[in-house]
Formats: structure tokens, C-alpha cells, sequence
């Protein structure tokens, strides 16, 4: 998932980068509050660790073999921004002492896998738990892994896939990475949802088993994050949502076959030919109110069908373990 | 008695070991770059002071990333020829591989766009990515890393940065050898067929988890024991010796030749 040397132009690197300070930041003095001095080397035993876990190949069906970042794991363990410091060491580490990923593109890389991971991972694993008891434990930390690492893999696909549209030299050739998200997205995507993301979810799970039941206390120092601010973040970006009509494009990525032709000059033959899915509430538009009102309620609807989503989810494999046990 | 004389027929189904033995691989890996930089090496770019190395390095990697101008690029080529030649044999071997490795991945990776008519524009990213992989390998191989830790505290990272990293690096190699040892001891207790292996993986990855977390707090105590308040203090001896002017000079002049 590292992004390597030139495949993103310097100026998205410098974007990513400056967009890293201010969590750094937060997380370094965040850590220093939270964190007991006697826990202060438990972020570089965190990273060391982070570093190691991709080292332990699994076994993959095919007979190949992959490894899990482990992003999640400590955002669990530690919390997010102790995680977010120790993934940007090991993250440094392998930049600058094993020339695996940029230098330039360390921001990137962190970016994805110190910033996007670690806290998705500690959200669905918050929301995911609720106050419910340990039998959810398991299920939370699987799913902390499994989104958190797609969460990041989609990043980086759509990183990469920006930039032949964004950058071009006069000849209108691509001048870093070529693959636009037509390509980036699925190539990205599809592994990660298969077969990593489950890799990951399994170590995340399976490591904070054993930790759990060898250990229970100490775990958590850095209590992390409310949930609060979350949900006032999900009320504001509904409420802000109208802000996108102002904007006189569609969101990146998110074009339509007309505006894509605009854009690069040709319709990519598969989104041609490709399916029209016919929502329900067409172009955010609910009809019979204007265009801003539909705009603020397609956002709550949204919202609600996602947590409605997740809550249904975690009932059912609520329920079931609950007979399981009954049924012993 | 009779069973004594019996011959035994325990003949154990077939066993795939392999995910052991990779992951054994890479953490051996690992750990033999890591060893290999206790001893002291001869050859002027050795000698360089590391500060002035890192920050040359970081500086020619982003004129190499943003530069389009061909001069330039050659140029850059030519300094890292010269710095390759500086290095010991060893260490250039692995420089090299790890460089050519790096850059015919993405040359591969681009095939189907050059195949589009995207030729120069991919060869270029190839190229700079065999440049940039070299010079991020040639500080590695010619810096003590405590050394390259330690200047960081020049480009203003903060403490809590540096002390992580500290830490990082020697425990890459302690939890290193412990995991090394683990995974030994289920290979060796897989003894025909063994089914709990998957298994044991998230528990041996648990227990380093545990151990690390253990040790981490004895050497913070250990490190508060002796005085340590978690501020680092650099005294900044600038000794600047006759191969620090050569080498500043040659990359304010790769600098230059950028502009």
C-alpha cells in the first residue's frame, strides 16, 4: 500500500503533507496528556511492533501469502493518535533506513495509513461496541480492521488515480501516475476488499483476543476519542452539504459519463457501456422541496440508512451468538 | 516386548510450512541489515557528517521529484554514479539490487501505459525512481542510524518524534529476535501434521505485543534512573572537516543546476 518515489506529483505530496502537521501535532500533545511518561516507549515498541506485524506472512488461498499493516490494532490497543505517531515512524523508518515508500511521499503515506486508518479503525470500533459487552469485542475489532484498511486503500487508489487527470505535460500525456481511477480504484480496491482487508481483520481480532484474555487491564491508556464530536462533525457536513451546489463541478470522482468526456476528451469504453443505476432520490434532489432543502435531507437520510445499516448489523450478530450460547 | 521389534509406520500427512519459513525469511532479513551496521566502515563518504548528509539527501531527492529539466536529471545521475563508486563493494552490490529491483518493478507497472503511447514520461518516472531509491539507500548504508536519528533534531522534529524513533530502531531488532525465536520454536513443535497453526500466529503476535509492552516501561525506568527528562539536548559541534566542503559543494552545484 506504500506509495513509492514520483508516482504522485511533488505538489499533492506537499497537499498530503501539510494536510499531516496540524494531526501531528494534535497527536503529539494529545499523547503527552493522555499518556503516563512511564508509557512513553510503548509508542516505539508500538511502531517496532507495526513494523514487525508486516513482516509475518499469512497464508492466502492460491498459495500465496500476505501481511497485515497492523494500523488498527494499535489504534485499538493504544488509541488513534498514539497509533498515528507510531505508523509515521514506522513509516519513517522504512522511507528512510529500508528505501521502501518515498521520502517525498512519506505525507502521503502517512496520510493514508497513519491518519485515515487509525481513526476509522477506532470509530467503527467505538461505534461498533457501543456498551455492549465483550461478546461484540471480536466482531468490532474484525470490522475495525477490515473497513479501516479499505478505508485507506481507497485513498491511496484515488491519490493515484487524480493525477493523470490533474497533471500533463503539453502533449497531454500523463505525467506521473497514468492510471486514472477508472483503473486506480479497482485495482486498489478489489484485493483490499477480498483478500487483505479480511487479513487484516483477522490479525486485528485475533491478536486483540489473546491480548485481552491473557491481559485485560492497561490496554487503553489513551482513552482516544469521544463519540460526540463525530456525530456533531456528521450534523455540520449535512447541514454544509449545499455548499457542493456552489461549486460548479461534480465532486472528484464523481462525474458523469458526459463530464467525464469533457474532462479527458473520451468516454472510457466501460463507463459507456457501463450500468445507470437509477437511485431513488435522483441527482440528491428529493422532489417537492428545493434544491438546498434536498440537499440537507438526502444528507440525513444517507446518514440514518448507514447507521441504520450498522445497528442492524450488529444486532444480528448479536442475536446469534446470544442463541449460540443458549443453546449450550 | 513385541512392539519393540515392530518397525514404526508413522508416516505424517503432508504439511505446508511455507508462511513459516517466509515470514522467518523477511524478519531474518530485516535483522542481518540491522546487525550489519555496528562496524565502523572506511571510504570518504563514510565520513561525511551526517546532518549535512541528510539534509543533502532530502534536498536532491525533491529537486530530482520535481525536475523535468534533462541537464538536471543527468546530472543527478552522474552524482549518484560518484557516490556509488565512494561506497564498499558490499554496499554497493545492495544499493544497486535494491535500486534496479525498485525501479523494474515500475517499469513493469507502466508497461501497459507505454504500450498507450506513453513512453518518455513513463521511462522518466523509472528513472527517477532508480535515482531516488539509490540515494535514500546510499544515506542508509553510509550513516550510522542513530547518527541520521540524531540530525533530525536539526530539521526541528519535535523531541517526542525523535525519542519514538530511538526506540523504534532498537526494538525492530530486540522484538525482532524474539518473534525470530517464536516462530522457531512452532516450527520445531510442528512435528508432522499441525492443524493449530493458524491459530498460534495471533497468539506469538499477542505475546510480542505483551513483552514489548513490558519491556518498553523497564527502560523508560531505567532511562528516568539516569537522569533522562524527556528533552533532548544536541550540542551542535559543527566540526566541518576538508570532505564536508567537497561534498557541500558538489550538491550546491547539483542544487544549481536545478535552478
Amino acid at each position: 500500500m506504500h506509495i513509492p518515489e514520483n508516482y504522485l506529483s511533488p505538489s499533492t505530496c506537499a497537499v498530503l503533507g501539510a494536510a499531516m502537521v496540524p494531526v501531528w501535532k494534535r497527536a503529539s500533545a494529545n499523547v503527552k496528556r493522555e499518556f503516563s511518561k512511564k508509557k512513553m516507549p510503548l509508542l516505539g515498541v508500538g511502531a517496532a511492533f507495526s513494523f514487525l506485524i508486516m513482516m509475518f506472512n499469512l497464508p492466502l488461498p492460491g498459495g500465496t501469502t500476505g501481511h497485515a499493516v497492523g494500523a488498527a490494532l494499535i489504534s485499538i490497543l493504544l488509541g488513534p493518535y498514539a497509533a498515528s505517531i507510531s505508523v509515521t515512524i514506522a513509516l519513517a523508518v522504512q522511507a528512510l533506513f529500508f528505501g521502501d515508500g518515498g521520502i517525498l511521499a512519506l505525507g502521503a503515506n502517512a496520510f493514508n495509513l497513519a491518519f485515515i486508518m487509525p481513526f476509522t479503525a477506532h470509530y467503527i470500533y467505538k461505534i461498533m461496541m457501543g456498551r455492549g459487552g465483550n461478546r461484540r469485542n471480536y466482531i468490532a475489532a474484525f470490522l475495525a480492521g477490515y473497513v479501516s484498511l479499505n478505508a485507506a486503500a481507497l485513498f491511496t487508489a484515488v491519490e493515484l488515480g487524480i493525477q493523470p487527470v490533474l497533471f500533463k505535460d503539453a502533449s497531454g500525456m500523463p505525467l506521473y501516475n497514468p492510471y486514472g481511477l477508472s483503473i486506480s480504484v479497482p485495482a486498489m480496491m478489489i484485493p483490499h476488499l477480498l483478500v487483505a482487508g479480511v487479513v487484516e481483520g483477522i490479525v486485528t481480532a485475533g491478536v486483540y483476543g489473546y491480548i485481552r484474555k491473557v491481559s485485560g487491564e492497561g490496554l487503553n491508556e489513551g482513552r482516544g476519542l469521544k463519540i460526540r464530536p463525530l456525530y456533531v462533525a456528521l450534523i455540520v457536513m449535512i447541514i454544509l452539504s449545499p455548499l457542493g451546489l456552489l461549486a460548479s463541478g461534480t465532486a472528484w470522482g464523481e462525474w458523469g459519463a458526459d463530464e467525464i468526456k469533457s474532462i479527458v476528451g473520451f468516454v472510457p469504453q466501460g463507463m459507456e457501456k457501463g450500468f445507470n443505476f437509477k437511485s431513488s432520490l435522483p441527482d440528491y434532489t428529493v422532489p417537492g422541496f428545493s434544491e438546498h432543502m434536498g440537499y440537507i435531507l438526502s444528507g440525513i437520510i444517507g446518514v440514518l440508512i448507514i447507521v441504520f445499516l450498522f445497528m442492524a448489523i450488529s444486532a444480528a450478530l448479536f442475536i446469534k451468538r446470544e442463541v449460540k450460547i443458549t443453546d449450550k | 516386548m513385541d512392539w519393540l521389534f515392530r518397525e514404526d509406520r508413522y508416516e505424517p500427512g503432508s504439511d505446508s510450512l511455507k508462511f513459516i519459513d517466509k515470514s522467518l525469511m523477511s524478519i531474518l532479513k530485516i535483522l542481518s541489515k540491522i546487525d550489519r551496521l555496528g562496524g565502523q566502515r572506511r571510504g570518504i563518504l563514510y565520513g561525511v557528517t551526517p546532518p549535512l548528509k541528510l539534509i543533502s539527501t532530502i534536498l536532491t531527492v525533491v529537486c530530482v521529484s520535481t525536475s523535468r529539466d534533462a541537464t538536471f536529471l543527468l546530472s543527478a545521475g552522474l552524482f549518484v554514479l560518484i557516490n556509488l563508486i565512494m561506497l564498499e563493494k558490499s554496499d554497493r552490490k545492495r544499493v544497486l539490487a535494491l535500486g534496479i529491483t525498485a525501479s523494474s518493478f515500475s517499469a513493469v507497472m507502466l508497461i501497459p501505459s507505454m504500450a498507450t503511447g506513453n513512453i518518455i514520461n513513463s521511462l522518466i518516472i523509472v528513472y527517477k525512481v532508480l535515482l531516488t531509491v539509490s540515494m535514500a539507500n546510499i544515506l542508509s548504508v553510509s550513516t550510522g542510524w542513530f547518527d541520521v536519528s540524531a540530525s533530525l533534531k536539526l530539521l526541528l522534529i519535535p523531541d517526542i518524534f525523535i525519542l519514538v524513533l530511538e526506540i523504534t530502531l532498537k526494538y525492530i531488532y530486540l522484538l525482532g529476535e524474539i518473534s525470530l525465536n517464536m516462530l522457531t520454536a512452532l516450527k520445531i513443535r510442528s512435528i508432522g501434521k499441525n492443524n493449530n497453526k493458524y491459530s498460534s500466529i495471533s497468539a506469538l503476535m499477542g505475546n510480542l505485543f505483551l513483552k514489548s509492552k513490558e519491556m518498553g516501561e523497564e527502560l523508560y525506568s531505567a532511562m528516568e534512573c539516569r537522569g533522562f527528562t524527556g528533552e533532548y539536548k544536541r550540542v551542535l559541534a559543527f566540526n566541518i572537516s576538508r570532505i564536508d566542503a567537497v561534498y557541500a559543494i558538489i550538491v550546491l552545484a547539483l542544487t544549481a543546476a536545478y535552478f
